[in-house]
């Protein structure tokens, strides 16, 4: 591999790592307006069940946690945007680590595997969700990188003790 | 022996009240097993979850570890999943297809009956040692189907199924008329745990009367997503299904994808939808095929099965490991003939209320920790009340009390009569 396919590679590695700390650190401080603003407006978010191949379960034909499309994604910031979304009001303190990103081009699309360990804390309790995210993301006109989609591939057994996902991953 | 908690009942008075200490005592606790889990009939799985001879799952049921299988010659079985020899468990796999299971511990090979097949070392035993009930795996002491639906008991004697299901066996069978060809578990499993007694879920599975506050949110929700509400109003009836078994049985204003066509669903799918229904009539009659398609249905079979038919079908069953925990696991059901269109609605219909990343569930998952958490002044702040609906002359609504009632006077029935 010449230098500057090395070169390329690692700088696209380091826009991707990024972007990916930028969706954590907006998602850790609740500015979910914001981490929407990071995703296309065909773009998913999906939560398969721990009983599946999560990295290739399809949502139509198995059941999942989370199927969102855009529009659900834009409902489930405005369902947490409100007092009534009872579980996250008063808001839990969320902590997303990211980390073991590897990164693979495919002409505009932009596919990243990396790890991911989620703390939700509230009432007396703290729960780790514990997993690695599958991103596909696509660089826009100005160059710039836009998330089409995020599977959370949950590497545990079950959702216990956790009773919810009511944190975006 | 203290005195177990008691309901408060009194019709006449229009009170209602349950002891909060039958949800934090580790001695109702340990009674609930002996009295309830230990004797009633619980679910164990449905028959589309093993597809063919040899097919087998592994679940734990009422803490104990199950071998759910097929044998050879396609009989459905439930074993304990249990070495005779020393103990361990036999089959550590959650699914799959084996004609035999071998214990890892000393080699011990089972058929798919139970019946010991393979023995290493077999000298140092006596001659006819192999065929010895005691070293063969023990059968689970019943297990009775109604329908596709398996459930068992750990109690050698007691009522048939059909019997212990009493009025909620109708139910179910209006759960299994969705379909010419049968219901199907969707594959994947909601496999969850709340930090709350096991009796709260019970009780959150048919209340309905909490959700236009706790689902607030997902009522506003409904009402933004462009044509995801019809104009039916949430209005119906709760009722006792006797033996401790009830449910409300309500029309609501969501898709149903039986057969209520909401304008989400686009001119196609009313096409379709309108299809599934004239068929559903043509089986089933009028006035049946009305219930099943256009009424949603909210059950709970005592003491732990849910059988929600709302905006999709759920089969939700949960046991406590202590008073204060409960493990869950929960499934779609649907027709098998299904269309991949009307599949995928009804799997986004799933995922959008219920489930622990639904707009729906996780609000009632807070409500049962924080009633829970409340419980710890169980001493001093003593009783739920749960009379709601108690002095209407006109029968229940689906808002009152009327089914949670039905259910804890089983409860309370169950614990005296262990008592006496």
């Amino acid at each position: 591999m010449g230098t500057d396919t090395i070169t390329d590679a690692i700088l696209l590695r380091l826009r991707v790592e990024d972007l990916l700390y930028l969706e954590a650190d907006l998602l850790d401080s609740w500015r979910l307006e914001e981490w929407l603003a990071l995703y296309t407006a065909d773009a998913h978010y999906h939560v398969p069940p721990t009983d599946v191949d999560g990295e290739n379960a399809d949502p139509d034909k198995a059941l999942f946690y989370i199927v969102d499309d855009a529009v659900r994604m834009r409902e489930r910031v405005v369902r947490l945007g409100k007092k009534a979304a009872h579980s996250e009001w008063p808001r839990s303190k969320v902590r997303h680590l990211v980390s073991n990103v590897r990164v693979e081009r495919d002409g505009p699309t932009i596919r990243a595997r990396s790890s991911f360990a989620v703390w939700r804390s509230k009432d007396g309790t703290s729960d780790v969700f514990v997993g690695h995210y599958l991103h596909v993301l696509v660089e826009q006109d100005d160059g710039t990188l836009m998330i089409a989609g995020k599977t959370c591939v949950l590497d545990m057994e079950a959702l216990r003790p956790h009773a919810r996902i009511s944190v975006i991953l | 022996m203290q005195q177990a908690p008691q309901i408060i009942d009194d019709p006449a008075g229009a009170r209602f009240l349950v002891p909060r200490t039958a949800f934090t005592s580790r001695d109702v606790f340990d009674r609930e097993y002996a009295a309830i889990f230990d004797r009633c009939w619980l679910y164990l799985g449905h028959a589309s979850e093993l597809p063919e001879p040899g097919s087998f799952l592994t679940r734990t049921v009422a803490r104990r570890p199950v071998l759910f299988n097929r044998d050879k010659d396609g009989e459905f079985r439930a074993l304990l999943n249990v070495c005779p020899h020393r103990g361990a468990i036999v089959c550590r796999e959650r699914r799959g297809t084996s004609p035999a299971f071998m214990c890892m511990y000393h080699g011990w090979t089972f058929g798919s009956d139970g019946h010991l097949m393979t023995l290493p070392g077999s000298s140092g035993y006596p001659a006819g040692f192999k065929r010895d009930p005691q070293k063969q795996m023990v059968p689970v002491p019943r297990m009775e189907r109604f329908g596709d639906f398996f459930f068992i008991s750990f109690a050698r004697d007691g009522e048939d199924l059909a019997t212990y299901l009493a009025d909620a066996g109708d139910v179910l069978d209006l759960v299994a008329q969705h379909s010419a060809s049968g219901m199907q578990i969707v594959g994947g499993t909601q496999e969850y745990a709340i930090r709350g007694n096991w009796k709260l879920l019970a009780e959150n599975s048919f209340d309905g009367y909490h959700a236009a506050c706790t689902h607030s949110t997902y009522l506003d929700y409904l009402k933004n997503a462009n044509g995801a509400l019809g104009a039916t109003p949430l209005a119906g009836v709760g009722r006792d299904l006797g033996k401790g078994h009830a449910m409300v049985e309500y029309s609501a204003p969501w898709g149903r994808p039986i057969a209520s066509w909401v304008p989400l669903w686009g001119e196609q799918g009313k096409t379709e939808i309108a299809a599934i229904n004239a068929a559903l009539e043509a089986r089933v009659g009028t006035e049946r095929a009305n219930r099943i398609a256009h009424l949603n249905r909210n059950m709970v079979i005592f003491p732990n099965l849910v059988v929600n038919d709302i905006m999709a079908i759920t089969i939700r069953t949960f046991f406590p490991t202590a008073p204060d925990y409960v493990e869950v696991n929960a499934w779609a059901l649907a027709p098998h003939e299904e269309s991949d269109w009307l599949r995928k609605y009804r799997l986004y219909n799933f995922t959008e209320f219920l489930g622990p990343g639904g707009f729906a569930t996780p609000d009632d998952v807070e409500a049962i920790e924080k009633c829970q958490i409340g419980y710890a002044a169980a001493g001093e702040a003593r009783y739920n009340d749960i009379s709601k609906g108690m002095g209407r002359a006109d029968g229940a609504s689906f808002d009152d009390e009327e089914q949670m009632r039905a259910y804890w006077r089983e409860w309370d029935r169950r614990l005296a009569m262990a008592e006496a």
